[in-house]
């Protein structure tokens, strides 16, 4: 469990990024932060595990509260893994294998522990045989899974994704939610930043709103996208699949206040309305 | 075609050699070829090595020409140099200009000169073009090479190709809108690209110091020894 307690941080005295930010999020769930570029979301991240220290407010995990000294930070930063937006600010090793085995060496793991940790993390997210490869030769899609998977080889409990689609192309989209998904049915908590409301329903359990470094709103997918002030203050719109539902109730059918965000609820309701 | 060693390293027959091998071979024949002084063993290395990197590493010819062709034109320069203001005792041509000769001595320095380090380009190719850098610097870090210098090369070697794609991406970007069209612009452009990227480098290394710390970096990096196959 993570809990986010009133955090305040300025980057200095002119500008505060967050301004008394408190969130929760349960053991096994999937969230995510919605909210436009320079919002506050990657600075919340870099809270979670302890790389900025919070003017005020505190940091808890599992109810513990984040301590900022060598020893506690170690051990917070395996619990929280952060998967940067850019995977190239990430991936710094010469080989895939070595970047992927730089989290585990550092928790100070024995070398067989950590060679079957990359050869795990390395299968989980589809790169295996790409061990002796230089990261600079892989594509977008593929750095993007090599970092997570560098993350994922320190057994995170809690994984906090940074925009994660940003800049893969289609089906790098879906693949990488597909495996999102295996990872949460396995037990890991993730949360995700993202602007993209499109695929938010397919995985959210819960949403968090930002909307210049404050939460203005909390809830299922559900009932996010049914308050229409929300979204317009933090620049967002609903699902474009929402969307058509909305404008077919502009042309007479009712929708009895229960719109589709997915695909798949979509195809539920036009059976529904056909048959009508 | 563009010329990228770093491919090159890693896609060629030789890669998977043993790179001790490969160092040592390396640094043998440098330190043999400097030391002697003998034009018949200059040329019969470089023949060899030629041979070596073109029909065993398979590297193609027009790749080892661009190599070569790089370090040719320092050669070159330092040679004439070499033929025509070093040395003394008997001249053998006079060039005419401000009394510029070249001398017995002056061309005897310039083409040793010049057949040595010709000699010496083939043996740092061969190591250069068929060895990726990582495994040199295993090799370097296993034979107690200060770990400070290793690890530097290491984070440079990596970040140098975000480095050269970000200049790349925005020389196109000023461009494309004309900042290199004269003269003048060009200089300015020139200006606010390297302040540009000296800031964005900055940011840069404070975020991979985020994503490093994040990975709990303790100020070391780590060494990983891969699994020995069983095959």
């Amino acid at each position: 469990m993570l809990e986010v307690k009133n955090i305040k941080y300025s980057y200095n005295s002119d500008y505060q990024a967050l301004r008394g930010v408190s969130l929760k999020v349960e053991k096994g769930e999937m969230v995510a932060l919605l909210g436009k570029n320079g919002a506050g979301k990657s600075t919340l991240f870099l809270h979670l595990n302890g790389i900025y220290e919070p003017d005020e407010g505190q940091v808890l995990i599992d109810g513990e509260e984040l301590k900022y000294d060598k020893k506690s930070l170690l051990k917070f930063r395996q619990k929280v893994g952060i998967v940067f937006q850019n995977p190239d600010d990430q991936i710094f090793a010469p080989t895939v294998e070595e970047d992927v085995a730089f989290g585990p060496l550092n928790l100070g793991l024995p070398m067989e522990e950590v060679q079957d940790r990359v050869e795990y993390a390395l299968a989980r997210v589809g790169m295996t045989g790409y061990e002796k490869t230089a990261p600079h030769h892989l594509s977008g899609g593929q750095k993007k899974r090599v970092a997570i998977a560098g993350i994922l080889a320190m057994k995170p409990e809690i994984m906090v994704l940074d925009e994660p689609t940003a800049g893969l192309d289609p089906q790098g989209v879906v693949d990488l939610s597909k495996l999102l998904r295996e990872l949460n049915d396995e037990g890991i908590t993730i949360i995700i930043s993202t602007h993209e409301v499109d695929l938010v329903p397919n995985y959210a359990q819960r949403v968090f709103v930002l909307v210049d470094g404050q939460l203005i709103g909390e809830g299922t997918p559900k009932e996010i996208f049914a308050k229409p002030e929300i979204l317009q203050q933090a620049h967002l719109k609903v699902p474009i699949v929402t969307e058509l539902f909305q404008q077919l109730e502009e042309e007479g059918f009712d929708m009895q206040d229960d719109y589709p965000l997915t695909i798949d609820e979509a195809k539920d309701k036009f059976l529904k309305l056909l048959k009508n | 075609m563009k010329f990228d060693m770093d491919y090159i390293a890693h896609h060629n027959e030789l890669t998977e050699t043993n790179p001790y091998f490969k160092l040592f071979l390396t640094i043998i024949l440098l330190i043999v070829t400097l030391a002697l002084d003998n034009l018949y063993f200059d040329v019969i290395i470089f023949i060899v090595m030629s041979i070596v990197i073109l029909a065993i590493a398979k590297i193609s010819f027009k790749s080892y020409l661009k190599f070569l062709s790089l370090p040719m034109a320092f050669l070159v320069i330092t040679c004439i140099f070499l033929l025509l203001f070093f040395g003394s005792g008997q001249v053998i041509y006079e060039t005419g200009i401000f009394g510029i000769v070249v001398t017995t001595d002056s061309f005897h320095y310039a083409v040793y000169t010049f057949m040595r380090v010709l000699a010496c380009l083939p043996c740092l190719g061969f190591l250069a073009l068929t060895t990726p850098i990582a495994k040199i610097l295993n090799c370097l870090r296993r034979m107690y090479v200060p770990k400070i210098l290793i690890e530097i090369a290491l984070l440079m070697y990596n970040t140098i190709f975000i480095f050269l794609n970000e200049i790349d991406t925005m020389r196109k970007a000023q461009d494309s809108r004309l900042g290199y069209n004269t003269y003048w612009t060009s200089f300015k452009s020139l200006g606010a690209l390297a302040s540009t990227i000296f800031l964005r480098s900055l940011d840069k290394s404070e975020t991979l110091q985020f994503a490093l710390d994040s990975r709990g970096y303790s100020g070391e990096l780590p060494i990983y020894e891969p699994r020995k196959k069983e095959d």
